[in-house]
Order: structure tokens, then sequence, then C-alpha cells
């Protein structure tokens, strides 16, 4: 077999392999670098907490924590929703306490979990919906649960997760987030869990993926000096 | 076609190097292993000491800080339970019982970093990291860089503020990091997937694939699958063949020809 005619069957051949993921990597690259990062992780969706100092009279001592929290780690003092409370970490887990009083906040009610979610919200929509997941959904899958579910009203449907056990924003999604994970799988060929970039999949269709684009710039050779001569015998 | 064809070829000229490189970055970006290039396991999990019975209380520990306190944490660091201290001027760290600040110099971070290490060799250099560099260029500055002597080069990085383990860099990840330069077609800071040049770029490589994908209807014949679809036809044929004159012994052939034709 003459070379152009390999060069051209070898492309053809592993295009009919690659093309289809091919387009799928093109267009979800297109997608991950059209919408900026920022705008996925809906940065814009938080307020940012004011910073004004605690006053730190009538507060439960740290050397309290230990009775409140026994196998005390580490503790956090801060402010949630204006007041000060302790973000506590022990051998058994987290823990939220009033630092005024002393008194235990967690695990979080639902009508607390709805006021620090409105309270980071950066915009006006109201909330739709909020309940407790003990499961995690896909979009919060490496979070360990439980966790508070709150959606707004909004572009994208904005939502909030909110731990139960520390009152933080664990994580935020909204519609184009969720678009980036799904176009992300097919990015990285994870259709299963959307997790793993080492799949055999991937490490196959990649090396195929440079062969085809190896063997297209052999076929390129050829293309275009054929052409030239064919301009020449017009001429 | 003819058009698809030609524009194929033309857009293959100009954005196949990079249709190539995106291609190779890639690959490599999947054989190396994710927890390989994250280096989560040089780091070990914060050990457990005995909390102080009696920290510093509130009062004193804001009278030593001398501004308004923004946050708070107690907790351990190594060897020690101490104060980390936001105020509008920044972070101190506080020994938790006396209140004394620990400065974490060059002697510190490395203490701190062969604390957390999980491996056994010994340190090989530690650096103060003050302005961005590749390694350093998510996490907040400045850091010290404690590098261990080990195959991979494993190296530590250790906020020079507040003593906490930021993150870990290894030659694995410097090797994952030179395709996802590549990849994200950002030469200078590697950081940004966002840029006008990549995202024209995939729109011209979009258009590649696609009118590529599109060239595969015109580009096979029916003689290209002979290999697969003459024996089959054959093997269909031949089935065809035979069960006439199997049935033609039992019912007769008028019947298993329309039998055939149904």
């Amino acid at each position: 077999m003459r070379w152009p005619a390999l060069a051209r069957k070898t492309h053809k051949w592993l295009a009919l392999l690659v093309a289809i993921q091919a387009v799928f990597w093109t267009l979800s690259g297109l997608y991950m670098t059209a919408v900026h990062i920022d705008i996925i992780h809906g940065d814009r969706l938080v307020k940012a907490p004011p910073s004004v100092p605690i006053d730190m009279t009538g507060l439960v001592e740290p050397a309290h924590l230990a009775h409140l929290a026994p196998g005390l780690l580490a503790a956090r003092l801060e402010r949630q929703l204006g007041e000060p409370v302790y973000v506590v970490e022990t051998e058994s887990g987290k823990a939220l306490f009033d630092a005024r009083t002393g008194a235990k906040l967690s695990p979080l009610t639902e009508a607390q979990a709805r006021a620090r979610a409105r309270a980071l919200f950066a915009e006006d929509g109201g909330i739709v919906s909020a309940e407790l997941l003990t499961k995690a959904p896909l979009e919060v899958q490496t979070r360990p649960m439980p966790l508070w579910r709150v959606e707004f009203e909004g572009a994208w449907r904005p939502t909030f997760y909110i731990s139960p056990f520390t009152g933080e924003l664990v994580s935020r999604r909204h519609d184009l987030w969720r678009t980036f994970d799904f176009v992300w799988m097919f990015h990285i060929m994870d259709y299963d869990d959307r997790q793993d970039v080492n799949n055999p999949l991937i490490r196959v269709f990649t090396w195929m993926a440079v062969a085809t684009a190896a063997t297209g710039g052999w076929l390129l050779i050829y293309s275009f000096r054929r052409k030239r001569r064919v301009r020449k015998a017009a001429a | 076609m003819f058009l698809i064809r030609w524009l194929h070829k033309w857009f293959g000229l100009v954005l196949g190097l990079q249709f190539l490189l995106w291609a190779a970055s890639g690959a490599v970006m999947a054989l190396l292993d994710h927890h390989q290039v994250s280096a989560e396991h040089a780091i070990l999990p914060v050990a457990r000491i005995e909390a102080p019975a009696q920290p510093l209380p509130l009062a004193a520990l804001s009278e030593t800080v001398g501004a308004p306190i923004l946050k708070l944490q107690f907790k351990p660091l190594f060897d020690t339970y101490v104060y980390e201290v936001t105020t509008a001027a920044g972070v101190q760290v506080l020994e938790a019982t006396r209140g004394t600040p620990i400065p974490i110099d060059a002697a510190k971070a490395k203490a701190l970093a062969v604390a957390r290490y999980s491996g056994a060799e010994p340190v090989r250099s530690v650096e103060r990291v003050d302005r961005p560099t590749l390694e350093t260029r998510d996490l907040a500055l400045p850091v010290w860089r404690v590098e261990f002597s080990d195959k991979d080069r494993t190296t530590l990085l250790v906020s020079a503020t507040t003593g906490e383990v930021l993150g870990a860099k290894n030659d694995t990840w410097r090797l994952w990091d030179i395709a996802w330069m590549l990849h994200i077609m950002d030469y200078q800071e590697r950081q940004s997937f966002n840029h006008p040049l990549i995202v024209t770029v995939a729109v011209g490589a979009a258009w590649l694939a696609l009118s590529g994908l599109i060239l595969l209807f015109r580009s096979f014949r029916r003689g290209d699958f002979a290999w697969i679809l003459d024996p089959w036809e054959r093997l269909a044929a031949r089935r065809r063949a035979r069960r006439p004159t199997a049935r033609a012994g039992a019912h007769g052939a008028p019947q298993s020809a329309s039998e055939d034709a149904g």
C-alpha cells in the first residue's frame, strides 16, 4: 500500500472509533472554557461575611468547652446570624454551641438552617424548599451527610447546602454548575459517577485520539501537495 | 461534502497541533493516578494531643492581642495547643496557656512539616516563598516550602502565618502540571482555562471534530466493511439456502417458500 493510502486508511478507521467522543470532548471543553469558573462555583450567590468584631465579654470560656463537648479536639469562635457561636470538633464529630449561653444549637432545626441560608444568600429570591438529606445526591456526593438542602427562587435554581452540625455553608449549586458537572462527565468519560479521571475508557480513548490527530497530521502532508499539483496541471 | 472536506483539512492544518497537544496532555493526565498527583497520602492527619485544662481566658487573650477579634480558633499545632486569632491586621498564633506568640520561622516550619510528613526521609531544604510560584499559586502566601529527600521530591507547604500544612506537591504533580499547562493553554500561570485564546481554539476544534464526524459518512463504502459483511452474508445465505431444503422433506417446497417470504 502507498503511504498516502495507508495514512488515509488509518486516520479513517481510528476516527471511526473516536469521532463521536472527539465531538463530546471539544463541545464539553468549549462550555467549560466559555463559562467562567467563578460563575460555575457560584461565588456571586454568597454574601461576603461582614467583618464585625466579636464582643468577648460574658462568653463561655474555652476552658469550659471540654465540659460542654466531651472529647474536644478543636474549637472555633465566630459569628453566625450576628451572634457569637462555638463550632467545636470532638472525637465523636462536630457540634455548634451558643457562645453566650453555652446552649447546644446542633443539630440545626429547619428554621435555623433556613435562617442561615437566607442570611448568606446574596440575591433577593425567597426560599422554595428546605429538606434534611441523609443520602448524598450526586451534586454533593463527596460531602459528609446529613445536610440541609435549601433551594431558592432565582435564575438557575440556586441551592445551598448547610451542615446541621456546624451551621456552615458546605456547598452551593446552581444549574450552570450542574451543566458543568454533566459535560465534565463527557470530558473525563466517567459515565458512572463523574469522578474518576483515571478510568480505563479514557486511558484508551485519549491515546486513540493522539493517534487520530497524528495520522491526521501525516495525511495533511499529502493533502496539500496533491492539491498544488492539480492547480499546476489546470494552469 | 467537498466544502466540508476542504474545511476539515484547513482547520486541521491550523489547529491540528493544538488538537494533538490536547489529546496527548489529556492522555498523560488520564495515566497519572490522581491520588498520586494530589500527594494526599504524603500528609498525615493532625496528631491528637491532650488539650490544656486551663487555656488563657478570653479577657486575658483580648488584652494580649490588643485589637478587636474577628475570629478565634483553639486547636492543636503539632505538640501544643494554640489560639489562632484573626484581627483586621491579620492572623496571629499564640500558645494557648500563656498567650506567647509562636513565630512560624524556618525551624518551626520544618518541625511542623516533619510532624505531618508520612514518609521517613529527611528534609532536603526549607525555603520561604513570598511571591506566587507554580507550586503555591492556589495558596495564601507567605508559605514555607519544605522539601523532603524522597524519590518523588515530596514538598510540604506550610503557611508562614498559621503554621498549617496547606498542601503537598511531588514530581508526579510537577509532570501532571506541565500536561495541565498544555491542556488549558495558560503558559504563564497555569491557572485559568477561561481566556479568549482557548475559547477561540475550542470553537475551531469543535468544528474540526464535527466536520470529521460528518466526513466519516462519506469516507466509508461497503467495501470497507467487506471483511465483516461478506462472511456474515455468506452465513445468512447458507442458512437461507438450508432452511427450504430441510423443510421440503417434511412439508413440501411451496409452503416453506411462502414462510420464507413472510
